[in-house]
């Protein structure tokens, strides 16, 4: 395929210095640290990231303006945070000109597309200083969660530590020590059926994005992008905010993240194709072509 | 023997209108009729069986210049219907929203009246869009002094035009202490730029006055010394905000109000026997043109006190600042005065604003059918809205907007003034003319216009 890792400048494997940071962070606490080196730096005036929502394990969109909110969001949560939603009010009610925000690979092209046509977020487009984006090979709605933690797992959602999903499995830790894998094959019914159409795996448009995938364990892998993505990495790094190590140093390497991202778009790229046929001459017809 | 001239459409404001002119040998007005002829919006009849929730929202809609306007006064016409009082945080929020509103607006209209003014000292007229000076800085304070104010309508609002935050019962989102630092800010910056764009102006206006012409179409015309008098009244509720039916001592009562129709108001049909063919822009319309005004008129003839009232900056400012100037400089002028007085009224306003402060009423009642008005004071005038909700219903729904009033007195200020210089008189009410449109055109081939919408 060749360009299934999207453009980008400069690849490394990373994580952050701070052992706050990493205590909870999900694995290298890239997007924590990067953003709260950016807020302190005035290259960003918040962000907005998955804070703790009023469920176990829900994430709610809020806009962080302080290091202590960029805490309190460390990790993933696997469902969906509609950090999107919070764009325009991040730059109304909450005075920001400069906005940071975290997402999934669609929800960058979602603010991408925004900055492109600005309908329903006027002066909203030059305010997006930073955007971080996160592999993501497919989401869950809150209530697949529960039923996988709850049901599957046989854990309770409050006594979960952590979530994660690598080598194949989806893992569950909890705070007394028990740790269940269920294999893929048993979450994948409970994925969002949106996410079967799309073609990104590595967050194209983001200006930084990262994930886990291809880097140790505790570390993660960080694909620089855009202009303004180079400025703020290397400010980062300058204030030695990260160890790195070149990508092609460790293992497993870009080999697995392109392995992966194939997986999903040639996987998804048949969904799309089914999906265009549905219904055709059925009484439906393929809208994207003149009949 | 008198001569009927038209010009139509009238330029430089908002919205579609014109004026039909009978004037004397010497070219001088002797009954001039300003009217509407912008399509119906027929707001009052959507507004019908809509949630009280909705209606502002749409009511907004009739216009981009003062949405702001609308949606509060719509906003506050249903919680006076249905008896909810706001935290003041959210009242606070709203007053910031206004000023930001009219702040803008006048920056706006600078734009639009300096073409008829001139350079002082010189004779040529100024074109705000020229790349020279001294006009540039000019016309880059006033953008400014737009963006300042749209900013700041944007952080209060959610939006600068028709603004999302503002809700029956408050607002759904307080502004955080960034928000009201960046604000603060802007205004701060903002009452700069104003008081010397405030000077600039008065400089400009008090020179047109003592002109003694000014060039309309290759012609020197005389600027009569009385040019826009008129001897109506004012009416204005407040000097900033407005007032409503929940208020100890409302200052608009709609008692007082009345509801004339065009046809027993306008001119009935004339023919124009006068035309001008190098009147800017366009000429006026050729001779032979049927023109009849009491059947082309899109709006009602509101009146207080059965008589027609100027509403606007300056029935404000006679009614709250004793101002006492007349005509068209006058009130233009008193546009002008009210430059610093929005910033100052937006900074006292985020002075007391608190930020961790309820911005919505705990409860909200549902209403029970009661007439509540709110009168805001737009930035063209006073914005009065009417309403009935039942059960979070809408059952009747009535704007009456600025220019509406404003149309049948500036007919009368029209009255001594060389037709050429028309126009400069009705510009010196700010006129936003779509709003004012409530009259709808049943029968396209007669232009008979026969319905009245609400009812």
């Amino acid at each position: 395929m060749g360009n299934e890792l999207g453009k980008y400048t400069n690849c490394v494997s990373a994580r952050s210095t701070d052992k706050e940071i990493l205590k909870k962070a999900q694995d290298g606490g890239i997007v924590t640290q990067l953003f709260a080196f950016a807020l302190d730096a005035g290259i960003i005036d918040g962000a907005i990231v998955a804070g703790p929502g009023d469920e176990p394990w829900r994430p709610r969109p809020i806009v962080a303006t302080t290091r202590e909110e960029l805490l309190a969001a460390r990790g993933t949560r696997y469902n969906i945070s509609p950090n999107v939603s919070l764009i325009k009010e991040a730059t109304r009610s909450y005075g920001l000109d400069k906005v940071g925000i975290v997402g999934t690979p669609c929800q960058m092209q979602a603010i991408r597309k925004g900055q492109l046509y600005p309908v329903g977020l006027r002066d909203v487009p030059d305010k997006i200083a930073l955007a971080i984006g996160i592999f993501c090979m497919e989401n869950f709605p809150y209530q697949s969660i529960v039923q996988l933690v709850e049901d599957h797992a046989g854990q309770k959602l409050e006594s979960v530590k952590k979530m994660e999903i690598g080598k194949g499995k989806f893992w569950v830790y909890t705070e007394r020590g028990a740790v269940v894998q269920l294999p893929l094959k048993v979450t994948h019914k409970y994925e969002q059926p949106g996410c079967h159409v799309c073609l990104d795996y590595v967050a194209n448009l983001a200006d930084v994005s990262t994930g886990s995938v291809g880097s140790p364990d505790g570390w993660s892998t960080v694909f620089v992008r855009s202009k303004s993505g180079e400025d703020v990495w290397s400010k980062a790094i300058a204030a030695g905010c990260f160890e790195t190590k070149p990508i092609d140093q460790v293992k497993p390497g870009l080999e697995l993240v392109t392995k992966l991202a194939n997986e999903k778009i040639s996987k998804n790229q048949k969904t799309v194709e089914e999906r265009m046929k549905f219904g055709v001459g059925k009484g439906l017809r393929n809208p994207y072509i003149k009949p | 023997m008198s001569k009927v001239v038209e010009i139509s459409p009238t330029t430089r404001h908002e919205g579609h209108s014109k004026l039909v002119l009978k004037v004397n040998d010497e070219g001088i007005v002797e009954r001039g009729d300003w009217l509407s002829i912008t399509p119906v919006r027929g707001i009052e009849k959507l507004a019908i069986n809509k949630t009280m929730d909705q209606v502002p929202k749409i009511a907004s809609r009739v216009c981009g210049i003062c949405p702001i306007a609308h949606t509060l006064a719509g906003i506050e016409a249903m919680e006076a219907s249905i008896r909810c009082e706001i935290p003041r945080d959210a009242y606070l929020l709203r007053v910031v929203l206004q000023c930001a509103n009219r702040l803008h607006s006048i920056a706006l209209h600078n734009i639009l009246t300096l073409p008829d003014m001139y350079i002082p000292g010189t004779d040529t007229k100024i074109n705000p869009f020229t790349p020279e000076e001294p006009v540039r800085s000019v016309a880059k304070r006033i953008q400014r002094i737009r963006e300042i104010g749209q900013t700041v309508g944007e952080i209060a609002g959610g939006e600068c035009i028709h603004p999302s935050n503002p809700r029956v019962g408050g607002l759904y989102k307080a502004c955080s202490e960034r928000a009201k630092n960046k604000m603060y800010d802007l205004a701060k910056e903002g009452l700069i730029l104003a008081r010397e764009q405030e000077d600039f102006m008065i400089a400009v206006l008090r020179n047109y006055q003592n002109r003694d012409w000014s060039e309309v179409g290759g012609k020197q015309i005389p600027i009569p010394k009385t040019l826009g008098y008129h001897n109506q009244g004012y009416m204005a509720v407040h000097p900033v905000y407005g007032s409503s039916s929940l208020d100890p001592c409302p200052t608009w009562d709609p008692e007082r109000w009345t509801d004339v129709r065009p046809w027993d108001w306008y001119m009935g049909e004339v023919e124009v026997n006068l035309a001008e063919p190098n009147y800017p822009i366009g000429g006026t319309s050729p001779v032979g043109t049927k023109a009849n005004p009491q059947m082309e008129a899109c709006t009602g003839v509101p009146l207080y006190d059965g008589q027609p009232v100027e509403v606007g900056p300056r029935a404000r400012l006679v009614k709250f600042r004793n101002y006492d100037e007349k005509g068209t400089i006058g009130q233009q002028v008193a546009r002008q005065l009210e430059y610093t007085d929005s910033v100052y009224a937006m900074i006292n306003a985020l002075d007391e604003y608190n930020p961790a402060g309820k911005v919505l009423a705990d409860k909200i009642p549902q209403g029970e059918g009661e007439l509540g008005f709110a009168a805001n004071e737009a930035p063209r005038g006073t914005d009065v809205h009417l309403a009935k909700v039942k059960d979070g219903r809408v059952l009747y729904y009535e704007m009456l907007v600025p220019t509406t009033w404003n149309f049948p007195t500036c007919s009368r200020a029209l009255t001594g003034a060389p037709w050429q210089l028309a126009e400069v008189v009705v510009r010196g009410y700010d006129p936003c003319v779509s709003c004012a449109t409530h009259m709808i055109v049943i029968d396209e081939d007669a232009r008979v216009v026969a319905q009245k919408l609400i009812q």
